[in-house]
């Protein structure tokens, strides 16, 4: 990219010389940003203004000779492609010309920055760990999320996203959508056979290999997602493959898979693949008469329901190995477990011993999520907490697995305690900003799924060649099966900020933010019709989200933003509340918890969750099964996870329960904490400000005599 | 006068199997030094005190969820209206686990005949050599009511556990083996608890260690040889 070089001081003619549509006279070298060494030639810039804006040829003439003079002038001593480019568009902006000065900006990042982001390490997603590759990926992000901003959404959008009104997830990722759900059975009918890749395999005969395929598969698709990869009933359709497998073979099997997903650091920017595996204990209703398929892509002339025993084997194996953790007893922090507790799973044989050991690795490792599909819905799980409900043409096509392949193309974010900001005091002027913001999100996805659309449009030889490839006759990403989330952060502050209470000190408080988040889904609703896309609301995750609203809200609202923000301001550890929940720092029981926070859930279809926070406590497995089975029949809760806390020691690499300031084997100080996020673990060193605020504010359900943490 | 000083709502730890309430009784005749609960013991009349019926009604709203409640202290036998207490929540459906730490048997075996327990677990201190013992209570102990508590459960036909927090500074392994072996016959259930400086009644052991984790763990073959059930919180 453009780099300075000196000025080869060969002019053979003074400015004076210089006449229209002469443009050699300057023996200059212009180090351009292709990598080569040019001879000066002012008719490029020419050539870049008529390409690039739509401003006329005079123009843009007299533009490239006052440039030149400029140059020629001596006043210039280095010049780079970049240097041109600079110059001209401050010379449009000079002009009035502001669009063209727009459409002829250069995207790229000051030299500081790149010296800045090369050596320390960027926290804004704590699953990036810190190396060549993700400074890459870094660099590019930052180039592909101006150029979204500039290119591919309007001012409107672009403006509220960087005024903090919204926020536009993985900007960085603009040709991506947002995450994924698959099925096993794809790969097991086709075998891995992508386009333009360098070989293909058939489909896989034996459990290993299938493993293989399932895992680079998995790294193909984060390569084309910005967010979670996730599976369906991953045990069940494994299940073919391993009748032939004694126990200890599938143990094996399991401890692959899992070591596989956690260890795949290679993935882009070093990420490990943010995967989730869904299991279930019974055979879901809809895959009990879907016929199988075995080795070799074949079906094996069973259905799905006759390998029941076959698939508990697995799912068994699997929370063993989470039981044992990695090598130094940590919890694994990919692929996330996903259990399914439905009513058929309480007349699945052997349902108590398997939600005992399900619990067993909650308490001693946390890994477990436990998700309630009650009634006759049924769910696919991907990302931390998103989730789709599936619908009569999903039945459909669950008799054909393959098919099922789901994607939310973006999420927008809303920024709620600002509304009340602006609302001061007033509900229907606090409800419209809240319909306008809303349509805004929609505008948003309106941009991005054109942009999506242009690209798939391109086919196999376009850039998503793997999303638009067409095995089964529909392209990989089934974009008319797309769905668009709006999320939102701060629920609990806005509500303070409105009401006067949190949602934890009043009824009346959660009755407000019942309220807000009913709207927000009859909006949903509404402009889904109005627009045919599927809008649904979701929990933002809100890793930086949280952080970022909670400082910009500071320096434009601050007045205000000063009593609600939570955290430390005076260590700049700011953040507001996650989405719907409940201050993590409330001291409400974990039923509470479920219950109050459950509430919301019905009314958020992508998908929610609960977290309880355990800290050191190691509960008993019987407890937490007793409780969860409490969550399933009494609550509208969607879904939760306990989450433990952990020491790694960096000396003797040994783990330990709690987050301590020694390793409690060898005495190191040198040790880092392990947690949870917002929804998948990660080392706390890695957190951004905001989520370290939350950290040291969290309830974990302690006896109150036993000294605050 | 001591009394209910304050209601845990939900606790997945104090309960083998059970999701349970606690509430913890001001005032104790033990002064050990690792007490993790020494304001409760020390200065019980700074906290108000809640009655029983209130408790009751603060965790109705739970009653499903809620497996029983465990009452703990401050040690539960001193408060003189503990019988009427656990009466009025077994009236009230609650199943009751009381925590205690056995040195006042005749209380616990009224309860028992009394059937007014559902379970119990006893915090024994050091193995049963009264030097031991009363250092780690910070008081003298008559060792003959402590082995008549373990007798009464040994012999009580409920859900029992017996407890001990082991500290460097009082136990070794000599004593968790002695320990373990003078806790009645069968495979009673033994549970171990690591010291934890974060705070203790007496500051000066606030300055030491617990139990390097693999020592630690090192005790439950310890407890096991003894034939008992180990457990390690």
């Amino acid at each position: 990219m453009g780099v300075v070089m000196p000025l080869a001081e060969k002019r053979t003619s003074t400015a004076a010389s210089l006449g229209r549509g002469d443009s050699t006279d300057l023996a200059l070298f212009v180090r351009s940003s292709q990598d080569d060494i040019t001879g000066w030639d002012r008719q490029r810039i020419v050539e870049a203004l008529l390409r690039e804006t739509l401003i006329d040829r005079d123009t843009a003439e007299r533009i490239s000779i006052e440039i030149e003079e400029t140059i020629s002038s001596g006043k210039v001593k280095t010049v780079t492609g970049p240097l041109i480019r600079e110059m001209v568009n401050a010379k449009l902006l000079e002009m009035g010309l502001e669009e063209a000065r727009r459409r002829h900006t250069r995207l790229g990042v000051p030299l500081y920055d790149v010296d800045q982001l090369l050596v320390q390490h960027n926290k804004e997603n704590a699953n990036v760990p810190h190396g060549p590759e993700a400074t890459n990926l870094t660099l590019a992000e930052g180039i592909k999320k101006e150029y979204a901003l500039l290119h591919v959404f309007s001012p409107e959008v672009a403006d509220a996203h960087l005024s903090g009104d919204i926020h536009l997830h993985d900007l960085g990722f603009i040709d991506r959508p947002y995450c994924s759900g698959q099925s096993l059975e794809y790969i097991k009918k086709f075998g891995l056979n992508l386009p333009h890749a360098l070989s293909m395999a058939a489909p896989a005969k034996h459990p290993e290999v299938l493993l293989a395929h399932m895992i680079k598969f998995a790294a193909a698709l984060q390569s084309h997602f910005a967010g979670a990869i996730g599976w369906d009933a991953v045990n069940l359709f494994y299940a073919p493959y391993l009748e032939e497998l004694d126990d200890r073979g599938v143990k094996q099997l399991a401890q692959m898979l899992i070591f596989e997903f956690s260890q795949q650091a290679v993935a882009r920017g070093g990420q490990a693949i943010f995967s989730d595996i869904n299991i279930y204990w019974e055979v879901p209703k809809h895959f009990e008469d879907v016929p199988a398929i075995g080795p070799g892509g074949k079906y094996t002339g069973k259905t799905y329901a006759e390998y029941e025993k076959q698939a508990q084997r697995f799912a068994w194996a699997l929370f063993e190995v989470y039981k044992k953790g990695d090598a130094a007893g940590r919890p694994f922090f990919f692929p996330k477990p996903l259990v399914h507790i439905t009513e058929k799973f309480f007349r699945t044989e052997g349902h108590m011993e398997f939600l005992e050991h399900i619990c067993e690795v909650a308490a001693e490792k946390g890994n477990t999520y436990f998700v309630f599909d009650r009634g006759e819905t049924a769910k696919i799980s991907e990302c931390c907490r998103l989730s789709f409900k599936l619908e009569a043409s999903d039945f459909e096509d669950a008799k054909e697995p393959w098919r099922m392949r789901y994607s939310a193309l973006q999420n927008v974010t809303i920024n709620l305690p600002r509304l009340a900001y602006q609302a001061k005091g007033d509900d229907t002027r606090l409800f419209s900003l809240l319909t306008r913001k809303i349509e805004l999100a929609v505008k948003a996805h309106e941009e991005k799924k054109k942009f999506i659309e242009k690209l798939m449009s391109l086919g196999e030889s376009g850039p998503l060649s793997m999303l638009a490839m067409k095995l089964d006759g529909q392209t990989y990403l089934r974009l008319h099966r797309c769905s668009y989330l709006v999320g939102m952060v701060g629920l609990n502050e806005l509500v303070k900020v409105h009401f006067g209470q949190e949602l934890h000190e009043s009824d009346e408080a959660m009755k407000l933010g019942l309220k807000v988040i009913a709207h927000m889904n009859i909006i949903c609703h509404k402009l889904s019709e109005a627009t045919g896309m599927k809008l649904v609301l979701e929990q933002t995750p809100a890793e930086s989200t949280a952080y970022r609203f909670a400082k910009l809200d500071m320096t434009h609202y601050g007045d205000q933003a000063q009593e609600v923000v939570q955290g430390n301001p005076e260590r700049g550890e700011i953040y507001y509340t996650n989405s719907t929940l409940y201050h993590v720092g409330a001291r409400m029981n974990p039923i509470q918890r479920v219950e109050r926070e459950g509430l919301f859930h019905p009314l958020i279809e992508a998908g929610s969750i609960t977290h309880i926070w355990l800290g050191e406590a190691r509960p008993d497995k019987k407890a937490l099964a007793g409780f969860i089975i409490n969550v399933f029949r009494h609550t509208q809760n969607d879904q939760m996870a306990f989450s433990p806390e952990f020491t790694s020691c960096l000396d003797c690499g040994r783990t330990s329960r709690g987050l301590q300031e020694e390793c409690p084997y060898c005495h190191s100080a040198h040790v880092d904490g392990i947690t949870r996020i917002t929804g998948y673990f990660t080392k706390i060193s890695s957190w951004n400000k905001g989520k370290l605020g939350e950290l040291h504010e969290r309830y974990r359900n302690d006896n109150q005599f036993a000294g605050a943490r | 006068m001591p009394g209910i000083k304050a209601v845990l709502e939900t606790s997945f730890l104090d309960w083998r199997g059970r999701v349970c309430a606690v509430l913890f009784l001001g005032g104790c005749n033990f002064r050990c030094p690792f007490c993790h609960n020494h304001s409760l013991v020390l200065t019980p009349g700074e906290y108000e005190t809640i009655s029983v019926e209130a408790a009751a009604r603060q965790l109705a709203p739970f009653r499903k969820w809620l497996g029983g409640i465990c009452i703990t202290g401050g040690e539960p036998t001193l408060d003189p209206d503990l019988a009427g207490m656990i009466r009025f929540l077994k009236d009230s459906g609650w199943p009751v686990k009381l925590d205690t730490n056995g040195s006042r048997p005749e209380v616990l075996a009224e309860l028992l005949a009394a059937g007014l327990l559902d379970a119990v677990a006893m915090d024994v201190k050091a193995p049963l050599d009264p030097e031991k013992y009363s250092g780690c209570a910070g008081v003298p102990v008559d060792l003959g009511r402590i082995r008549e508590s373990i007798r009464l459960l040994g012999e009580s036909g409920i859900e029992h556990e017996f407890r001990m927090t082991v500290v460097p500074r009082y136990h070794t392994r000599d004593d968790i083996a002695a320990w373990a072996a003078a806790l009645g016959p069968g495979p009673a259930k033994l549970t171990l608890q690591n010291f934890n400086p974060r705070t203790t009644l007496d500051p000066e052991l606030g300055r030491e260690k617990g139990f390097a984790a693999e020592v630690f763990e090192s005790f439950r073959t310890l407890v096991e040889q003894a034939g008992k059930n180990a457990r390690l919180a």
